[in-house]
């Protein structure tokens, strides 16, 4: 093994002085904090923002109160149809016994203020039913035959922060690890052959198997410094993010304590096994540009069906789908987040599934580093 | 001649579909300078690296100090340094770290590596630049950046596969020079070269090759015969084949 220390930490140094790897790293530590400013600032905007409702007719007594309030600012308009085009964000006609709401759906602003509109009316046309049955002396309550009591089993803000975070922790994690060994596994194998240094290693009595071992190492460690200073990043930006609770404390977002394991046993599996699929494309390379023609179709195939797995909240998969890497990590480490638990059969598939993918890559890459075509083609 | 250090015998090698030696075989002796010339395309390169253990022979065998590359490959490659055109460094490496990497590489033991690297630096004259990365270095340094790394685990056999092919007029005298002072030092020196002005003021004996077989083997006196020089010798061989 002393082959493998000795390519390891050389290629350690190297890569720390690759400004393309340091940039990734360095990329991959901002970013995060700025995403997420952007997000919650826009988060905030859109929920305080005032919309401009237009209207037509009279507005019946206490309604323009209540539309205030709520973030809606009226303003009179002499065509309604033709002012929720453009002039205002949604517009409404006041009639006899009837409200006829005009607005375009392409319009997000129209869409939101919509949505405040149909609470407000719902809310006013009941308080008004409630009032004509009250004055004529009938219980109101006959309007709501079956009364729902709500009895959430988390509260409202451990549940927001856990959507949030299964949201955001698994897509960063593994987009992370994916990155941030991309160039330095490029410039590790592809690398070798561009700057003509390949057949010099290869002369050298190191056995190949560990001279591979010591790049798939050090290429794993930089995925993992990559990820690593992404996830504290996040959290050093949540940090400073506070979110009400029941009691009305203050509390910040926080990870639940089985997701932490799950999080590195995952992190880690990731790492290695892509680190080998990584190295074994980049051996077929003779270029680092040909290099990232190869590999960068598998970031998008493998990250393409777990970034859309992130938008299905609750997407309950067959032992099978655990079978699919990369898929499979976002499922297991959603669960943890969520639900504060570990599936282990689903936990097991998973390393299943990304070791044998990190091993066949290996022994394909061993097979490609072997080869006489690696020197004679270039 | 001197007790043979590489033995080649009957060798066969196809790379794709071309067959590019067709049974050729040579000695190269112990402490000499032994030429392996011809035109580009020979076969040269695939012969060096068939020694070397890059690539295995197809047919035929090559004995290098007693072992055979098919059987002892690793041993062949801790009695072997090679030098070839292709000046391949690690750019973000010093020249110093560089060396240093294949020496531990090359089995060195961690306590003599230092004292190896540096005897190396100082006897090809790289003090001044050894600090510097390679990236920074010139065609000449990188060059000399090579030879140290071939040489630094003090192999009993060196190869050089037409190392002046990419450096001016100086840096290839240099080159010259070291092949004698190696050769002064009873290392064994196989030169690859279509120069062949350099491989008759260098070589004891050399073999010819053309289109993957042998055509002429012997001391170059021999080889050149009644001809003004090699050159000469060569066209007229390459006439008759």
């Amino acid at each position: 093994m002393r082959a493998a220390w000795i390519v390891y930490r050389k290629e350690l140094v190297e890569i720390l002085r690759d400004r393309r790897t340091l940039i990734a790293i360095g990329f991959s530590a901002l970013a995060t904090p700025i995403v997420l400013s952007i997000v919650t600032q826009v988060s905030t905007r859109t929920a305080t923002q005032v919309y401009t409702l237009g209207y037509t007719g009279t507005i019946p007594t206490g309604l323009d109160l209540l539309l205030t309030s709520t973030g809606l600012k009226l303003e009179r308009v002499d065509d309604p149809a033709a002012a929720a085009k453009r002039q205002v964000d949604l517009a409404v006609a006041f009639l006899p016994g009837e409200i006829d709401e005009y607005y375009d759906p392409t319009r997000q602003s129209a869409q939101i203020a919509d949505v405040r509109l149909q609470v407000i009316l719902g809310n006013y046309n009941a308080a008004k039913a409630a009032a004509a049955l009250h004055a004529k002396g009938v219980d109101p309550a006959i309007l709501t035959p079956l009364k729902v009591v709500p009895h959430p089993l988390s509260s409202p803000a451990a549940a927001a922060q856990n959507t949030f975070l299964s949201f955001f922790l698994p897509y960063i994690l593994i987009t992370m690890i994916l990155t941030g060994g991309f160039s330095a596994a490029l410039d590790s194998s592809a690398g070798e052959r561009e700057r003509k240094t390949l057949e010099s290693l290869l002369l050298t009595p190191a056995p190949r198997s560990r001279v591979l071992l010591g790049k798939i190492a050090a290429v794993t460690t930089i995925s993992l410094v990559a990820a690593i200073a992404a996830i504290a990043s996040m959290f050093i930006a949540l940090s400073q993010v506070s979110l009400p609770s029941e009691a009305g404390i203050s509390s910040h977002l926080a990870i639940n304590p089985v997701a932490v394991p799950v999080m590195v046993m995952v992190a880690l599996l990731i790492a290695v096994s892509f680190s080998s699929v990584t190295l074994a494309l980049g051996t077929l390379a003779r270029t680092f540009r040909q290099g990232q023609a190869y590999v960068t179709p598998l970031y998008f195939i493998t990250i393409f069906p777990a970034s859309i797995i992130l938008f299905i909240p609750d997407f309950n998969p067959g032992l099978a789908y655990y079978l699919i890497p990369i898929l499979n990590a976002v499922l297991v480490l959603r669960e943890a987040i969520v639900h504060n638990a570990v599936d282990w059969a689903a936990l097991g598939v998973t390393t299943f599934s990304l070791v044998a993918t990190g091993l066949i890559s290996w022994l394909a890459a061993l097979r490609l580093f072997t080869r006489e075509a690696l020197l004679t083609r270039s | 001649m001197t007790d043979a250090a590489v033995t080649v015998e009957r060798l066969q090698k196809t790379l794709g579909k071309k067959e590019v030696l067709h049974g050729i075989s040579f000695i190269a002796g112990k402490g000499e300078i032994f030429g392996l010339l011809g035109p580009n395309g020979a076969g040269k390169t695939t012969t060096l690296r068939l020694i070397c253990t890059l690539l295995a022979p197809d047919a035929g065998s090559i004995n290098v100090l007693g072992f055979d590359t098919r059987t002892a490959p690793s041993e062949v490659r801790r009695r072997v340094g090679v030098v070839t055109a292709e000046i391949g460094v690690y750019p973000r490496l010093t020249a110093r770290e560089n060396i240093a990497y294949f020496a531990r590489l090359s089995e060195v033991i961690d306590g003599d590596v230092r004292p190896r690297v540096e005897a190396v630096l100082d006897r090809l004259d790289m003090r001044e630049f050894a600090g510097q990365r390679a990236e920074s270095l010139s065609s000449g340094q990188k060059q000399k950046v090579a030879i140290a790394r071939a040489i630094v685990h003090d192999p009993a056999v060196l190869m050089f596969d037409e190392p002046t092919s990419n450096l001016d007029v100086l840096a290839s005298k240099e080159i010259r020079d070291f092949m004698v002072e190696s050769k002064n030092r009873g290392k064994s020196v196989i030169f690859s070269t279509h120069v062949l002005h350099d491989a008759e003021r260098l070589c004891d004996r050399v073999t010819i090759i053309h289109e993957g077989r042998v055509v002429a083997t012997g001391s170059t006196a021999e080889v050149r015969g009644a001809h003004r020089d090699l050159e000469q010798s060569f066209l007229n061989l390459v006439q008759v084949s």
